[in-house]
């Protein structure tokens, strides 16, 4: 028996470990040690939180409090000690023991501690008071262990008399309970009920004495809810036994230690029992069974007791070299993720699928009851949309794998009936019908194809511990120091990556990157084994699974969360249990907990998808983000500030100071001047005005250094930007202050002699007064100074004075305008923000059209070039187009199945493609033009094929695919269909490019714009490039044909028009708007194509277009009553302001004249159609021919010829009508 | 042991030479194969050096020889230099049936004789030829690619089923039946765009050739826009593949998008192109059919 699956999480090196005790919330345990210490450890974290040492030799027995911060421990000085941890000390000592102290256990609500000793009693003491309250006896050797029953009066104990004792002790609880009133009958009841023992001692007495131990009895525990004990000996041996109320008798042995058993307990969920032993083992046992279950052996170390965690699954056991933290399965729940579905194996092993668009999940679509042995939890699950099969492995048996095939419809948890199976540690899809199994004992990876025989067999690099898929054709091999990206069909390395302890490694969805996930690290590579980034976490890394942004979500023991490609990472959420993340969509993070249940956890996703808008620069996504939710908090500021950048950092900011430090660090001053105003501090207005001066911005300045009184600056100021008047101010402002100084400096700056002078000798300084009035020549001055000073001119010295200063003027002036401020750092971002940043606005408003000449100007009609096709328009042509069922294409006829011929060629697949459609179209892909022409011919009179070539050729290139295959053989030509999922030879067609769709949304909104645009020349070839489309094509529907046959007439009507006003033009070219200089002739004529150019069926918009500009044309040329007819016409038509004005104008002048100046052929009030050939009227019942195809009408004459609009069909030719749908 | 079983030496130049790497399968590092395998790696580099079109460098390296398996070689040398001139060949053709009579046990007789033959049209002799391989995957390969090209899906069917039997791991048996399933469609487009993609996304196999195939599969599957960005892979990969720029005209085609362009930088790579020979003669056909109608443009 190997033990594949018992997980060590914590182990600790020391001397013998004699005692165990798991702290019931936190991730502690406390080890007592032959040593005289007791250690208390975190096992999560792997330290030594603190050593007691008080006690002189071994301790033996240690406990946790469940709810106080206490334990107790007892050792071979006899004594029992109450520690708390908190103050960690020992807070007393409970002496009464006469020898070794085995065991100590806390009740688990009453204040007491049951302890066993050398001494043969059994002791229960109480720890609020510290008294001994009872002492039990009836060993007569030893006794090694005793337990308080987890619910009931009851005591359970072991001893070296070979005996198993069950206490009874609810006269003690009685006793030490509050005091009820009891009457005497209830007393003698109670006396007699329980039989005293031989001191009269009535508080605990021998409910059952169990025997069969052959020797002595080390340990001894209750079942945590069924009424059974379990014992452990010297015998070697350990004994199930039962109880009921009055009896209790043993059930069973498990053998299997060949040394002293030393403790054993049952698990505290599964039905298993654990047991250690001197002979170095831990075993586990089934307890239904009795038969072993697995069992772990240590080299050199005996083991000596065990203890279970009463939440968790945990369990600790001591030896003689320390302790050791371990579980005896994973709890991860084998998972795989394919689009929208995880796939997951129960604790049941019950495979089942989840959907997370619906979030449900399915029943159980196989159970895995006979995948390795039943205690052991399958470890992982690959899936194969292909085939729709899994691959399951276990450790069990030194790892095994199974290949299953998902049943097609979920019949709830039915035994797969065809597995494959094998030996094996991991297994993983590596292809379509490909599997990788890794041996880690023999160092082998056999590649296996579906039906589990070996096609190839890998030797990877010493010391690989397992195998995961590497992208396609690839397997990523994680030794203990290392990742190797491993090429499958080449047999080599591709690439090496030295990363540590690598556990699990997760893929992106588009496959790019993967994340490698070690017990505290994320490394994040591409797919070619570069590494990205990497980040460490104290905390132990549970799962992962990235977000479709490209952002890996994971998880820790308690927490969600999240790394950035660059390494950034955060906190997410917490967790109030270990999760195991499977996948994240938006807000949702889908994730299996302990016990395999999918579950489903909201997220706040905004600050990492900020962040990575961030680093994208995806300002609208980042704009969205903001408008959107409340991304607050100094974190997100302090991370924008940190990463440069301030001013995204300012708009989530509330906070004026911040604001002013954000404004100030990216410039944005008028955010920095409103917080200054706000605050008002001069230290404030003091960084604003140096920060406003570095930008140019001297009116900030300027209001800078008023707010800071700042007038000598001011002063400086206004002289340099050249503003005489505040200068004067300034001026003013000095004299009221009395600040000489600054009042002459103002003077100065202004320039301002008799100022000066007037304050020297306000100060008394006559002397500076004279100098600066000789100075400048004022001698009048200098006679009034003299003056007053009583001296004369003779009497003074005067030195040499040079020409007087005078201050230079700036000669722009500046200070009406900002100097050239300095670029702040607005970015598009701040921009879009504040609201400056436009939409592409739909131009189509704007768009200007080509219809520039003065008199023809129009200036919207021509803008709404999305018109729909009008519903309620006519198709009187549809009777021409029903659908015959054509005489031609042999399709019906027999066919022959060339394939059961036994060699020489067979018939291609272009060739089927002729036989098997009946559509112009087909035979066109199958290269078949002779065909092809034929039935165009028959369809719809068709003769001139010129203007199809680029359309047949166009066709012909969009079926032929060329796939390379043998060197120096041509490629193999296959055959692009349109029936892509049929494979009857009898029924599959070729695909034929230009849909209606497309050709809706391209040339025939495109000639509708040329229309509006006034490019006709380009209209005309746009709209004969749709009808020669149309001509050669296939359509999905009946309705589809109705719609391409409305798309065709109306191209058709649009030719007709264009080419009519095309014909004017060019016939007026000379002098396109005034007929004066022309013939009678031409003159008639232009007027008369001025007049058909209204006539055909053209959309609304575009009719009244037609309508305004014939209406101009022939009021310009004083043809009133033509004219007013038109205008009456747009006036019922028209929405366009433009054209309804001019309308009514146009209307109200030819109103009064309603005469033609020339007589055109135009009867307004008859209904005729339009000669696509000659531009002229047919009149109702007199002859006319029209082309099949596109149903221009022409006089009887052009019967015969090409048609003029399509420029294929010839006019009047018998035609059944063109097919489009098979 | 065979040498182009997984172990064996000839394994990896020989997928790559099917995989189309030519020109790693020119430079591959042969040095070390043993001299059993040597002769055999030096006719996959002589003719993944035909596939690269450099017959002349062939011809030269070959002038005097009477192994039979490199005079094999000299015949398709010789026989794609005359096809590229733009002659028949018929010389070629006629050393390729001598030495098929004589020597037609050896491999590489049967596989480039029997190209020779099967480009020449004797698909028949091509064929007799090739049936007495004993147990080659590329002479599968080769008599799949022949009955495709003579439309027999269903013989190059049963051909690959054979092959898939005894060798089914391999490479070569994969791509065969990608290429009748491209023949046959419905469900096994899927089948060989999973081949194709495979390859086409493994580092290691990645080649205009993978990238062709993938985007072909795309396209017949009729994801158009998944086969324009392998076909663009391809084409980053080789600017000059001839193989890629004819689908991608076809892609075009069917996305109505203009080709001009695409067939203008095809007829400076390879004027001749399948693609660009069928495109002419269909002019002519075209030319034929219509001139069989008289339109009439006056009155």
């Amino acid at each position: 028996m190997s033990s594949p699956t018992m997980l060590t999480k914590f182990e600790s090196k020391s001397s013998r470990a004699k005692g165990i005790a798991f702290h019931p919330k936190r991730p502690w345990i406390l080890v007592s040690l032959h040593s005289s210490t007791i250690q208390l450890w975190d096992y999560r974290m792997g330290t030594l939180i603190d050593r007691f040492e008080e006690h002189d030799g071994p301790v033996r027995g240690i406990d946790f409090h469940k709810t106080q911060p206490l334990f107790v421990s007892g050792g071979d000085d006899y004594k029992i000690k109450v520690w708390s941890y908190v103050q960690r000390r020992c807070l007393f000592t409970l002496n009464g023991h006469l020898d070794y102290v085995r065991t100590v256990f806390f009740h688990h609500d009453l204040p007491w501690i049951v302890s066993s000793s050398d001494d043969q009693t059994i002791r229960i003491w109480n720890w609020q008071n510290r008294q001994l309250i009872c002492t039990m006896t009836g060993h007569n050797h030893y006794t090694m262990c005793a337990q308080f029953h987890p619910r009931e009066d009851l005591i359970v104990s072991a001893s070296l008399d070979q005996s198993v004792r069950v206490w009874d002790i609810s006269g003690l609880r009685k006793k030490h309970s509050a005091p009820t009133s009891m009457t005497f009958e209830d007393q003698m009841a109670r006396a007699n009920a329980n039989q005293a023992d031989m001191f009269g001692n009535t508080d605990a007495v021998v409910k059952f004495v169990l025997e069969g131990h052959d020797r002595g009895v080390n340990w001894v525990s209750f079942h945590p809810t069924l009424p059974l004990i379990v014992s452990a000996g010297d015998d070697r041996l350990i004994k199930l036994w039962r109880m009921s109320e009055t009896k209790a008798w043993e059930v069973d042995t498990c053998r299997g230690h060949f040394q002293n058993a030393s403790a054993c307990l049952f698990h505290p969920h599964q039905d298993l029992i654990l047991s250690v032993g001197e002979d170095k083992t831990i075993r586990v046992w089934d307890l239904n069974k009795r038969t072993a279950v697995q069992s772990f052996k240590r080299e050199n170390d005996r083991f000596w007791v065990i203890a279970a965690h009463p939440e968790i699954n945990l369990f600790a056991a001591g030896h003689d070299n320390g302790v050791m933290v371990f579980k005896l399965e994973r709890e991860r729940p084998a998972s795989a993720v394919y689009q929208n579905q995880l796939f997951y194996i129960t604790k049941e092993k019950h495979v089942r699928s989840y959907d997370f668009t619906k979030n449900v999940e399915s029943p159980s679509m196989l159970s895995l009851k006979k995948l390795g042995s039943p205690w052991v939890p399958p470890r992982s699950l690959s899936y194969n949309p292909a085939e729709r099969a899994i691959l399951v492995t276990s450790p069990a048996d030194g790892g095994v794998y199974e290949l299953i095939s998902l049943p097609r419809d979920t019949t709830g948890a039915v035994e797969p009936t065809d597995t494959k199976r094998g030996s094996g540690n991991s297994a993983v899809f590596v292809a379509r019908n490909r599997f990788a199994v890794f041996n880690q004992s023999n160092q082998q990876i056999d590649i296996k194809d579906l039906s589990n025989s070996t096609t190839k067999t890998i030797k990877p690099p010493h010391g690989t511990v397992d195998i995961y898929f590497g992208g396609t054709g690839c397997l990523l091999l994680v030794t203990a120091t290392s990742v190797v990206l491993y090429d499958i069909n080449q047999k080599k390395q591709l690439a090496e990556l030295s990363v540590n302890g690598i556990k699990y490694v997760v893929w992106s969805s588009d496959g790019l990157h993967a994340a490698l996930l070690s017990k505290h690290n994320v490394t994040i590579i591409t797919k070619s084994l570069e590494q990205v980034s990497t980040l460490h976490e104290t905390i132990r890394i549970k799962s992962a699974t990235w977000d479709d942004a490209g952002v890996l979500l994971y998880s820790t023991l308690n927490h969600i969360k999240y790394s950035l490609m660059n390494g950034d990472n955060g906190i997410v959420r917490t967790l109030d249990q270990t999760v195991y993340l499977v996948r994240v969509k938006g807000r949702n993070v889908y994730c299996l907990d302990r016990a395999a249940k999918p579950k489903m956890l909201q997220i706040d996703p905004t600050e990492y998808r900020f962040k990575l808008a961030l680093i994208k620069r995806n300002y609208d996504e980042m704009l969205n983000i903001i408008k959107t939710s409340s991304l607050v908090g100094q974190s997100i500021i302090s991370y924008l500030q940190k990463k440069g950048y301030p001013e995204i950092a300012l708009q989530f900011v509330q906070d004026p100071q911040t604001r002013f430090e954000l404004a100030i660090e990216c410039g944005n001053l008028d955010v920095a001047v409103e917080m200054a105003k706000q605050l008002d501090r001069p230290k404030l207005w003091q960084r604003l005005s140096t920060e406003a001066l570095a930008h140019g911005n001297h009116q900030v300045v300027e209001m800078t250094y008023q707010k800071l009184r700042n007038f000598d600056k001011l002063s400086f100021l206004y002289l340099a930007t050249g503003d005489q008047e505040k200068l004067k101010r300034m001026a003013k402002i000095a004299e009221h202050r009395g600040d000489m100084t600054a009042r002459f400096q103002n003077a100065l700056y202004l320039g301002d002699v008799q100022n000066r002078i007037e304050m020297f000798q306000e100060i008394d300084l006559y002397p500076l007064a004279y100098m600066t009035a000789k100075a400048h020549g004022l001698e009048e001055q200098c006679q009034s100074i003299l003056e007053a000073s009583g001296l004369t001119e003779e009497q003074i010295n005067v030195p040499i004075v040079g020409k007087p200063l005078s201050p230079l003027t700036p000669i722009v002036p500046t200070f009406k305008a900002n100097w050239p401020v300095k670029g702040t750092s607005s970015s598009v971002f701040e921009k879009a923000l504040l609201g400056q940043v436009e939409g592409i606005e739909d131009e189509a408003v704007t768009a200007t059209n080509g219809y520039g000449d003065e008199d023809l100007l129009v200036p919207d009609a021509g803008t709404a070039r999305n018109g729909q096709l009008d519903e309620a328009e006519e198709d009187e042509d549809v009777a021409g187009w029903d659908m015959g069922d054509d005489v031609d294409v042999e399709a019906e006829s027999d066919f022959v199945n060339v394939e059961s011929a036994d060699a020489g060629a067979g018939s291609s697949e272009a060739d089927m493609w002729a036989r098997n459609s009946p559509l112009a179209a087909d035979h066109v892909a199958a290269g078949s033009f002779e065909t092809a022409m034929q039935l165009l011919n028959r369809q719809v009179g068709a003769v001139n094929f010129k203007p199809l070539e680029g359309r047949f050729e166009e066709i012909l290139l969009a079926s032929r695919t060329f796939l390379p295959a043998n060197s120096s053989m041509p490629p193999l030509v296959n055959y692009v269909r349109r029936t892509v999922s049929e494979t009857d030879s009898r029924k599959i067609l070729p695909i034929i490019p230009r849909d209606l769709e497309s050709i809706m949304v391209g040339e025939f909104a495109a000639g509708k714009t040329a229309m509006a645009k006034n490019k006709l020349e380009d209209g005309v070839q746009v709209f004969k490039k749709l009808l020669h489309l149309l001509l050669v094509n296939v359509v999905s529907s009946q309705q589809e044909v109705t719609e391409a046959k409305k798309v065709i007439s109306t191209a058709t009507q649009y030719i007709l028009a264009m080419s009519i006003e095309l014909e004017r033009r060019a016939l007026t070219k000379d002098s396109p708007n005034d007929l004066s200089p022309f013939s009678d002739d031409i003159k008639k004529r232009a007027l008369e194509l001025a007049a058909y150019f209204t006539v055909p069926d053209l959309e609304p918009q575009h009719k009244s277009l037609a309508l305004w500009i014939s209406m101009k044309f022939s009021n310009k040329n004083k043809q009133y009553s033509s004219a007013l007819s038109f205008a009456n016409e747009l006036l019922d038509r028209s929405r366009v302001d433009k054209q309804q004005k001019d309308a009514r104008q146009i209307k109200a002048s030819c109103e009064r004249n309603p005469t033609d100046a020339v007589e055109i052929d135009f009867d307004t009030f008859a209904d005729f159609d339009i000669c696509a050939a000659s531009y002229t009227p047919i009149y109702q019942g007199s002859p006319s021919a029209m082309c099949a195809y596109c149903g221009a009408k022409y006089h009887a004459k052009y019967k015969g010829t090409v048609c003029r609009i399509c420029g294929v069909c010839q006019i009047g030719a018998p035609a059944s009508g063109l097919r489009l749908v098979g | 042991m065979d040498p182009y079983s997984a172990e064996g030496e000839l394994m990896n130049i020989h997928n790559a030479f099917h995989a189309g790497q030519y020109s790693a399968v020119t430079t591959f590092d042969t040095s070390s194969f043993s001299s059993s395998n040597a002769l055999s790696a030096r006719i996959l580099k002589l003719r993944a050096q035909l596939a690269l079109g450099q017959h002349a460098a062939v011809l030269s390296e070959l002038k005097i020889t009477s192994n039979p398996d490199l005079s094999a070689v000299k015949v398709l040398a010789g026989y794609l230099q005359s096809v590229e001139k733009g002659q028949e060949g018929g010389e070629a053709v006629e050393a390729a049936r001598t030495l098929a009579s004589a020597q037609g046990e050896n491999l590489t007789v049967q596989l480039c004789c029997g190209t020779v033959l099967a480009r020449a049209g004797e698909t028949e002799e091509a064929l007799a030829l090739l049936a007495r391989h004993q147990g080659s995957l590329d002479a599968v390969a080769l008599i799949i690619q022949i009955h495709l090209q003579q439309n027999r899906t269903d013989l190059a069917a049963k051909e690959a089923q054979r092959a898939r039997k005894w060798a089914q791991d391999s490479l070569l048996v994969n791509l065969a039946e990608s290429w009748v399933g491209l023949r046959q469609g419905g469900e096994s487009y899927q089948s060989a765009f999973y081949v194709y993609e495979e390859l086409a996304q493994a580092p290691s196999t990645q080649t205009t050739h993978s990238l062709i195939g993938q985007a072909i599969c795309e396209l017949h599957l009729g994801r158009l826009p998944e086969a324009e960005s392998a076909l663009q892979q391809a084409l980053a990969l080789d600017s000059n593949s001839a193989d890629a720029l004819a689908n991608l005209m076809v892609l075009h085609a069917i996305q109505g998008q203009d080709t001009q362009e695409l067939k203008s930088r095809l007829e400076k790579v390879r004027p001749g192109h399948q693609i660009l020979v069928d495109a002419a003669a269909k002019r002519e056909a075209f030319e034929a059919a219509r001139a069989k109608y008289s339109p009439k443009f006056e009155v």
